[in-house]
């Protein structure tokens, strides 16, 4: 999956909107960071050959990873794009003196523990906020001044007295990431998806938490006391080959997929099925995601509409289980549905993006946006500043609820304790909920942290989205399933919130329990499955030589018939004579 | 170890070999093995016994021809009148025609896209023609800047020649000028064909959602099936050689005879 721009975009994408309207004369809008991000995240092996070509910008990058780049160190600085851009040598340097000074002191300091992390393109606070964005909640202001990473280091030492030197490198998708690990790439704590975080547990390559992580009575066990109960128990009751999830991985962000629409050409319930976005009735005004898992669910989705919203099956004792089970439907029957119908879909949508829907959403030029909910909030947030409303819709089929988390792979941890507390120590400071609210703020998504008895996420929640006193519409949104404790039956957590906000953000951002009912994991596929979805993916992206036009034969007949003539006949006629 | 000029040339040799031959080696590794690590020929022939890949290198090469013989008609005529032309701001003119070299290849496909979307309507509309000016757009430089220098480097005691012996203006172009800028046509086309085969960016900038080679091989790598991806890239590769080798016999032949057409 993609992650979005970050806010701080903001400056480039207005740049662009302005050196586009010069070019057309219209304030149109367009992002050109998208595409350079499209760059990297597709071809690994087309760098090989297409190197030379005007797209070799973003592709270079990858090129190490396509020649099988093994040399540990330079790997850590090809392969990603380091953040981390104040850490200067002064500050390598002060680590060396502490180190020397910490082990006169405290006699406890052996050097500096280095932590290799792999986390999504712009996905944590970066820090270097203005002044005005301080986030003024009732217990205290939050602003991120420093970048998450350096903040980390210093915690790291104060807390602990040791050094900690974070190596901190990107991935655009979680193929990317899995791609760079079989080319023998290490790293101590990763990141990915669900779905890539199952593959690896079944594959057994990570590192297990330890049991110190999970007790609550620590104080520096921010994750642990902190992570909502509903993320808690989802981690508690999967399962992959019997070993819970929570037993290898800690959450970090989670959403669900739905649709940004344009309220202005669609209405809510339009939205409420999967099979708006083959509906000819919005021909070339809709986007769908361009990448396999997210295209199959929706497809699904539209496919079995008319089960999957039935009375009877929605009220059956095991929907949670029968529904998961029909959205992970990979019998060579449904694959077939399914290639049949994205085909449908291929010619109905206006594209199959990764980033640029968001700006082609913003801009009108489409009505319709087939999105994850962290991207939708920052769509919509992002119309907003151009007074541009637009509106947030959960399809009631179903929902593919994903998420982010936190595994610790083995290659890197390699046994090493140290390293293994230190990784720890990061999840939890990253859980610690003042820097979750700033990766909120910073990032746009939704954190899987609900602060435990610290009441600043909460506040936070309220801060962004309940209603002013004298708003006229509101409505009563309850958060508890995600707050609170099970059977608390807490009050606490019903925030009134503008009516607007039941469409709007908000439904993005933390949704509705009705859209948390209906949702559904996206489970990983095993190889055979994941062979069938793959080629079926390929099958419709790629057109079938049996679908060739007569047009294009007769102009390749024409180009070949003109390079014989101009380049053999002479050959021939040379050789001859 | 005295020093010698041989030597100034060591640092490209490390620079090919660790990002040139190695990643070939891979390469040919990955397209003739299994998952597994065997060898095998499977690749190949699933290669040419798909119809998917076929109908995806057909497509390429559709692509690819149509852009070329776009640049080339939109090119040829600009080449041809600068180089004749007497005009003192002639390079200015020239570096008009180059200067959107300069600017960001994204940044000039993403205006593209808006042009577009304003003449269009809806850039959906027509994927194929949307594809071909995409192309044409960033391509077209490198087929002006060959053709335009071949051209005025022709002596034009050549042309004058055989306007003396009768030739009317016509004639005299297609005898003389054309035959001897066929070399630089021919490199002209092979900057542009090769590159318009495997560039699936500005299909994917401007929404052309029909795989060409350079998105296909992508979709089998972030499938990891590594093997089949560097099969494919393995093909293109032979067939931009072959490509290669037949245009440069076809130079060859050009410089030495000149008047082949």
């Amino acid at each position: 999956m993609f992650k979005k721009v970050p806010k701080r975009a903001k400056i480039p994408l207005f740049l662009t909107a302005v050196l586009s309207a010069a070019f057309v004369g219209t304030g149109v809008l367009s992002c050109p960071a998208d595409c350079a991000v499209v760059l990297p995240a597709r071809t690994a092996g087309a760098a090989v050959v297409s190197a030379g070509s005007a797209g070799a910008s973003g592709v270079q990058e990858r090129i190490p990873a396509a020649a099988g780049n093994t040399a540990e160190p330079a790997s850590d600085e090809k392969t990603g794009e380091a953040v981390i851009e104040d850490k200067t040598e002064d500050q390598a340097e002060e680590a060396g003196d502490e180190s020397r000074a910490g082990s006169a002191a405290a006699g406890q300091s052996e050097g500096t523990i280095r932590l290799r992390v792999s986390n999504w393109e712009e996905y944590i606070d970066l820090g270097d906020w203005d002044e005005e964005e301080t986030i003024e909640l009732p217990s205290g202001d939050i602003i991120g001044e420093n970048s998450m990473v350096r903040d980390f280091e210093d915690w790291y030492f104060e807390t602990y007295g040791r050094r900690v030197k974070v190596e901190y490198s990107t991935f655009g998708t979680n193929e990317d990431l899995y791609n760079m690990l079989t080319l023998g790439d290490e790293y101590d704590l990763v990141c990915p998806s669900e779905y890539m975080i199952m593959k690896l547990m079944a594959e057994d390559r990570l590192v297990p938490l330890s049991e110190e992580f999970f007790d609550t009575s620590l104080e520096y066990n921010y994750y642990s006391r902190g992570v909502s109960p509903f993320i808690r128990r989802m981690f508690e009751e999967k399962e992959i080959d019997g070993e819970p999830w929570k037993k290898y991985a800690a959450g970090y962000m989670w959403g669900v997929t739905g649709i940004v629409y344009n309220p202005e050409d669609v209405t809510y319930e339009q939205c409420s099925t999967w099979k708006i976005l083959g509906d000819p009735a919005f021909r070339h005004r809709v986007t769908i995601k361009d990448n396999v898992r997210d295209s199959y669910f929706a497809a699904v989705g539209a496919v079995k509409s008319d089960l999957l919203t039935s009375e009877e099956f929605i009220n059956s004792p095991d929907y949670a289980l029968r529904l998961e089970e029909e959205m992970n439907d990979t019998s060579p029957e449904m694959i077939a549905r399914v290639q049949e119908y994205l085909k449908d879909v291929k010619d109905n949508v206006y594209s199959f993006e990764t980033d640029s829907g968001k700006a082609d959403m913003i801009t009108g030029k489409v009505a319709l946006n087939y999105q994850w909910s962290g991207d939708a909030v920052y769509t919509l947030d992002q119309a907003d500043e151009d007074d541009f409303t637009l509106e947030f819709a959960v399809p009631m089929e179903s929902t593919n609820i994903y998420f982010d988390g936190w595994v610790m792979l083995q290659c890197g941890i390699n046994g090493d304790p140290d390293r293994q507390h230190a990784a720890e120590a990061f999840i939890n400071f990253l859980s610690r909920p003042d820097n979750v609210i700033r990766n909120m703020y910073y990032i746009g998504y939704t954190s899987v942290l609900s602060g435990g008895e610290d009441p600043r996420i909460l506040e936070y929640a309220q801060y962004n989205y309940e209603a002013e006193d004298d708003e006229e519409e509101t409505a009563e949104y309850d958060l508890g399933y995600f707050f609170a404790e099970e059977g608390s039956g807490d009050e606490d957590y019903v925030l009134t919130v503008p009516s607007e906000q039941l469409h709007r953000q908000l439904s993005g951002a933390y949704p509705s329990e009705d859209v948390i009912r209906r949702s559904s994991i996206m489970t990983y596929f095993n190889e055979e499955q994941n062979a069938a979805i793959n080629q079926m993916w390929i099958n419709v992206r790629c057109l079938d030589i049996r679908e060739f036009p007569a047009a294009g034969w007769l102009v390749l007949a024409a180009a070949a018939g003109a390079v014989i003539w101009l380049f053999v006949r002479p050959w021939i006629k040379n050789k001859a004579g | 170890m005295q020093f010698s000029r041989k030597h100034l040339g060591i640092p490209y040799a490390v620079f090919l070999l660790v990002f040139v031959a190695a990643p070939l080696l891979f390469l040919c590794y990955y397209a003739f093995t299994n998952g597994q690590g065997q060898f095998t020929l499977r690749n190949l022939s699933g290669f040419f016994t798909d119809p998917n890949t076929l109908g995806t290198l057909f497509y390429s090469l559709l692509v690819a021809v149509v852009t070329t013989v776009v640049c080339l008609l939109l090119a040829y005529p600009v080449a041809y009148i600068l180089a004749k032309s007497r005009l003192r701001s002639r390079s200015v003119i020239l570096m008009l025609f180059i200067m959107p070299m300069w600017i960001n290849f994204s940044l000039r496909v993403t205006a593209l896209k808006e042009i577009l979307t304003v003449i269009e309507g809806n850039l959906a509309m027509f994927p194929f023609l949307n594809a071909i000016i995409g192309m044409t757009y960033d391509f077209l430089p490198f087929m002006i800047l060959p053709i335009y220098t071949t051209i005025s480097r022709l002596d034009d005691a050549l042309r004058e020649a055989a306007m003396d012996l009768g030739a009317d203006s016509v004639q005299t172009f297609l005898r003389i000028t054309l035959p001897l800028s066929v070399p630089g046509i021919i490199s002209g086309i092979s900057m542009v064909f090769l590159p318009a085969m495997t560039n699936y960016v500005i299909l994917d900038m401007l929404y052309n959602s029909t795989y060409i080679m350079g998105s296909l091989i992508g979709s089998y790598f972030s499938a990891y099936n590594w093997n089949g991806g560097s099969m494919i890239s393995l093909v293109l590769l032979a067939m931009i050689c072959i490509f290669t080798l037949l245009t440069g016999g076809g130079e060859e032949e050009t410089g030495r005879g000149g008047a082949l057409l």
